[in-house]
């Protein structure tokens, strides 16, 4: 309904508005449209005919992007409607990856663990908390460097997980050079883990800095599993991320590509549709109802919305003004409060239309909407279908209520177990030989 | 238009869907009767402040609930979780045995990042889910999360939890009063932050349910399909939900933790919490503030307020000298609870104040 639509000019233009390329659509064994090729030119009405179960929905549901077809392509504007590939997509699935990866080291390499390490032992001794020095002690972990903490008063050489105590000590600085000394004999260890660990190498005599302290006895696969324990939890921490980034990234681009062609790509498009079987928000007044079809036309996100910030109220203000107009264009201009379910069942069809122009639609299919009508709301549909054409928007059509059909199409085209069998004007369509056929039944 | 519309539209007497700017007059009314109790009711300065506090945050809780239940129509199994990752954020933040100690206000709005963060993480790969698988994997998660909490003991204390949680504006001396002080001596300050949380909360709601996204999340819960091809991004208009509903819970936790000065053990967050809090909204009537508030207050209102208070009546009037468990009021805390449910959902399954969409929902009326 914006004002900006320049009433349509029917006539050759290069491509077709919507251009349904041999779409086929199967489900399981079923084929439920098989090779359907339909242009709809813009600024007109064409509808889709044919008996029962001809495929005429199922049709609709390609073009609006409920149903993915088999085969064959659905272009519109001359472009597939689809969710480009873009830069944007492949870094949030990265992040997204990035993110689950970390969850999976810390997870990896015991957080619990880490967080002693890195918060806690900071505290113990006794040193104001500084980011540096958080951050090196997170090395420290990752190193699997001995560290220092404190229980009931004295002072303890342990692993960098807690896991193993080392020696104790009274005194924090004879602590510290017990820590330095175990320490090197363990990243000495680590140069060639592959060595086989000879006993000299226990003797306190060979570590400059353990002169004037008395070495804990350590044994032998102690220092070994401490020597280990730097690749062990590289290792877990690097696989846990590698394994997180995989899935994650491949899970968020799984995900993409399945809605990427999902109907609210299709309907920002330009494309908006009618159902059936009215697929009304029952529960909400008729004027909430266009609203939602207006939902992108109101600027801002959530904090905009809690703050209502001059520009979210301005765009609210719009929004009620042009539903209020798409409800007019309809007629239904003094129902606005009412509860949409409770409309009588034309008036429900017709703001299902309302609904649907809202949005912004270039083009509208409109499912059966005369289903149900007397004759008279028929006719009124009829001229609404009309009005809709001379406002700018293309219509795309499935109808049994043949005097509409034929008083509103500029095209009609036939569709009978899936197969177009006919298209033209609807005087053409009207007098051949294979529609009445399929209408009446073959006379064989 | 080339066709103009018949008649201009007159502007409808009620907007519907678009209420007041602030709330409606029944809320104010009882913003200020609840403001203005502490003055009157001295008790309240007492051990009843405290638990009208609670009731407080527990109105906060179901009402992030709401969002997704009520408004959004996903069933969500495990919102105590995030009453629990809320509180516990807080207290690591501000807890004395760690070093960040960056006060309430700070960890509080990180705890609510961090929430919603989590509430994202949980959503993103479930939002294909409906009905009752949601209802599992959210089940799932708040089991999860519980026992995350307990297993992680280096960070969270185990079952010992965190504490002391400081008070809010611990040290922070305004006019010559120590905050904090203030906050641990009178529960009526606790009173009043959480009575302002609500009515802040409250007020987002209302705004929500009247803007874009509360239109978004409804035409989502009453038919997707419909609500995508009205362009609308269901998988956006969901996390959006998922998002919100966390990040408000979170602030609940942080508030029941700054309360309490702990944060209890993880036990504390568990199933059936979530379950009291998702009782409360059914009862109360989904998607319905008043509806959610009185929910609380009645569910949580009778067995945080009135179970004590009629235990201890008992025993004041010494009906129940021998101590049986038979003529106490808690033993039949239970059975009252589940019976008065059974009967609001016999005879109004829409709630005690549904709102105005549901109760037209479970009442069809015919064209």
């Amino acid at each position: 309904m914006s004002d900006s639509r320049s009433p349509a000019v029917p006539g050759p233009s290069g491509s077709p508005l919507l251009d349904v390329d041999r779409i086929t659509v199967r489900f399981g064994g079923l084929v439920a449209v098989s090779d359907l090729d339909l242009d709809v030119p813009e600024g007109t009405i064409v509808s889709l005919i044919g008996p029962n179960g001809a495929g005429k929905t199922t049709a609709f549901n390609c073009v609006s992007g409920i149903y993915a077809p088999s085969g064959g392509s659905v272009r519109f504007r001359g472009k597939r409607l689809e969710r480009a590939l873009t830069p944007g997509t492949i870094l949030k699935a990265l992040a997204v990856g990035l993110l689950t990866g970390l969850l999976f080291a810390a997870a990896a390499v015991d957080v619990d663990r880490m967080w002693m390490a890195v918060v806690k032992r900071g505290m113990i001794t006794g040193e104001p908390f500084t980011l540096a020095g958080a951050v090196e002690r997170l090395r420290g972990y990752f190193r699997s460097e001995l560290a220092i903490d404190q229980m009931a008063g004295k002072w303890r050489v342990v692993s960098s997980d807690g896991a193993d105590v080392l020696a104790i000590k009274r005194d924090l600085a004879e602590a510290r050079l017990v820590r330095d000394a175990l320490q090197a004999k363990v990243t000495a260890r680590r140069i060639d883990p592959g060595t086989v660990p000879d006993p000299t190498d226990l003797g306190p005599s060979d570590e400059p800095q353990a002169a004037g302290v008395t070495l804990p006895p350590v044994k032998e696969e102690v220092l070994d599993r401490l020597a280990a324990g730097k690749s062990r939890i590289r290792f877990r921490g690097w696989s846990g991320l590698a394994l997180g980034l995989i899935l994650g990234t491949a899970g968020t681009l799984a995900v993409w590509q399945r809605g990427r062609r999902s109907p609210h790509v299709v309907a920002r498009a330009g494309i908006s549709r009618t159902f059936q079987n009215i697929r009304l928000f029952s529960n909400m007044s008729v004027l909430e109802n266009v609203l939602v079809g207006l939902d992108r036309t109101i600027p801002g996100g959530v904090l905009a919305m809690l703050l209502r910030t001059p520009a979210n109220v301005r765009g609210e203000a719009a929004a009620r003004k042009k539903a209020l107009e798409a409800l007019g264009f309809v007629g239904l201009a003094g129902d606005a409060n009412r509860i949409a379910g409770q409309l009588p069942y034309g008036d429900q069809r017709r703001l299902e239309i309302a609904r649907a122009l809202a949005t912004g639609a270039r083009l509208i299919l409109l499912d059966e909407p005369a289903a149900g009508m007397n004759p008279s709301e028929t006719a009124d549909l009829a001229s609404l279908i009309e009005r809709i054409r001379d406002s700018g928007v293309t219509v795309l059509l499935i109808e049994h209520h043949m005097n509409v059909v034929m008083r509103v199409s500029d095209r009609v085209a036939v569709l009978d177990h899936g197969t177009k069998i006919a298209e033209g004007t609807p005087a053409e369509v009207r007098r051949d030989e294979k529609v009445i056929e399929a209408y009446l039944g073959g006379g064989e | 238009m080339a066709a103009p519309p018949p008649s201009a539209a007159p502007l409808p007497p009620r907007p519907a869907g678009v209420g007041g700017w602030l709330a409606s007059r029944w809320e104010l009314v009882a913003l200020v009767l609840l403001a203005a109790a502490p003055l009157c009711i001295p008790a309240l300065g007492g051990a009843l402040g405290g638990q009208v506090t609670t009731l407080f945050i527990y109105c906060i809780l179901a009402l992030a609930l709401n969002v997704m239940v009520g408004y959004t129509g996903l069933v969500h199994l495990g919102i105590a979780s995030f009453f629990g990752i809320g509180a516990y954020c807080l207290a690591i933040l501000t807890v004395p045995m760690y070093p960040f100690r960056i006060g309430f206000l700070p960890a509080a709005v990180v705890a609510v990042l961090v929430t919603a963060g989590t509430g994202l993480a949980l959503g993103a790969p479930t939002l294909r889910l409906r009905g009752d698988y949601l209802a599992i994997v959210t089940l799932g998660f708040g089991e999860v999360a519980k026992v995350t909490l307990r297993n992680l003991e280096q960070i969270t204390g185990g079952m010992k939890g965190l504490n002391p949680v400081p008070p809010p504006g611990a040290g922070v001396t305004v006019a010559g009063l120590d905050l904090g002080k203030a906050f641990a001596i009178d529960p009526r300050w606790f009173y009043y932050l959480s009575l302002l949380s609500l009515a802040g909360v409250v007020l987002a709601m209302r705004r929500l349910e009247t803007s874009r996204l509360g239109r978004a999340l409804v035409a989502v819960r009453e038919d997707e399909l419909a609500a995508q091809a009205m362009g609308i991004s269901a998988t956006r208009v969901k996390l959006s939900a998922f998002a919100m509903s966390s990040a408000v819970a979170g602030l609940a936790g942080c508030l029941y933790a700054a309360s309490l000065s702990t944060t209890a053990d993880p036990n504390a967050y568990d199933f059936n919490r979530s379950i009291m809090v998702l009782c409360a909204v059914i009862l109360g009537g989904l998607g319905s503030i008043p509806g959610t508030i009185l929910g609380v207050a009645i569910l949580v209102g009778f067995d945080t307020v009135l179970a004590p208070w009629a235990d201890s009546w008992i025993q004041q009037m010494n009906i129940n000298p021998s101590g049986s468990s038979a003529l106490s009021f808690s033993g039949w805390r239970l059975a009252i609870f589940g019976l008065a449910l059974v009967f609001v959902m016999r005879y109004r399954p829409e709630g005690l104040i549904p709102s105005r969409r549901l109760a037209a929902e479970l009442h069809e009326e015919g064209p």
